[in-house]
């Protein structure tokens, strides 16, 4: 039996609350979570006449949601960087040691976990994880947003894994001067 | 001899990442062996990583913080409205 506009429409009612849950834990930003539910109606609704009843519209729906926000992350990813190779010699020496003037200082005037819980301080390292390229951005967090593991990751966005552990490296240094500056004032 | 140390020993670049690597990957038994190696002889590294693991922790921390709500009712009815023009 086809599919009408009727169908969908109570489909709006019943699941966008669910699906909208779900967008913005994969993704923690509302904004981007309440565009592609939208993306994914849409798409439902082109894809109507493929709907054959052999899932619930709830696990349809979900499914197609799942594929949007790969996609997203799949665009992030293989975004090209300008001078994403400079990046490291800002740290490091020719030959692969520290900077001297770029080397780790001694952070902990306070305890770890207070810290952590410091509002002050979370305010701060969000500054700083905001100001890294979206990329790098995302792939710091991807384990935490996905609950995967690094090869599975690399496997669903179709990037090599030395790529991926690259791309932390640099936005870890960048994350970690950011936070030293604006925090520890070293 | 000449082998060995070369073997044995990392730049910082190479050592930081192995650091970030081992986050998300297992290292194998030689990647954990020199970076073992460097971090006994580098005070530098062994800071980058205390503090690199430490962010790991915040970085977790900030994707439970609570997200600004927005109105389903309201999102419902703008994709209403697409679907409708659609």
């Amino acid at each position: 039996m086809a599919k009408t506009k009727n169908d969908l429409s109570d489909w709006v009612d019943n699941y966008t609350s669910d699906l909208f849950s779900w967008a913005k834990h994969k993704v923690s930003n509302s904004e981007l979570a309440a565009d592609l539910v939208q993306d994914t109606f849409l798409a439902a609704a082109e894809k109507m006449d493929g709907f054959k009843g052999d899932s619930t519209p709830k696990t349809w729906l979900f499914s197609i949601l799942n594929h949007k926000i790969i996609d997203h992350y799949r665009k992030k990813v293989n975004q090209q960087i300008p001078h994403e190779n400079e990046s490291l010699s800002r740290f490091f020496e020719p030959e692969g040691n520290w900077q001297e003037s770029r080397k780790p200082k001694n952070w902990y005037d306070e305890e770890e976990e207070h810290l952590l819980d410091n509002s002050d301080f979370q305010v701060v390292l969000k500054k700083c994880l905001d100001a890294l390229p979206e990329k790098w951005n995302l792939c710091v967090k991807l384990k935490y947003l996905s609950e995967k593991n690094g090869e599975e990751i690399c496997q669903e966005l179709e990037i090599s894994t030395s790529n991926y552990w690259q791309i932390i490296h640099r936005a870890k240094l960048q994350l970690r001067e950011c936070v030293d500056e604006n925090w520890f004032n070293n | 001899m000449k082998k060995l140390m070369h073997i044995l020993f990392l730049s910082c670049l190479k050592a930081t990442e192995l650091i970030e690597k081992k986050l998300h990957f297992k290292l194998s038994y030689t990647e954990r062996l020199q970076l073992k190696v460097h971090k006994m002889m580098c005070d530098a590294c062994r800071m980058y990583e205390k503090q690199s693991d430490f962010l790991e922790k915040g970085i977790e921390h900030q994707q439970k913080a609570d997200l600004e709500e927005i109105d389903i009712e309201k999102l419902k009815k703008e994709i209403h409205l697409h679907l409708h023009h659609h």
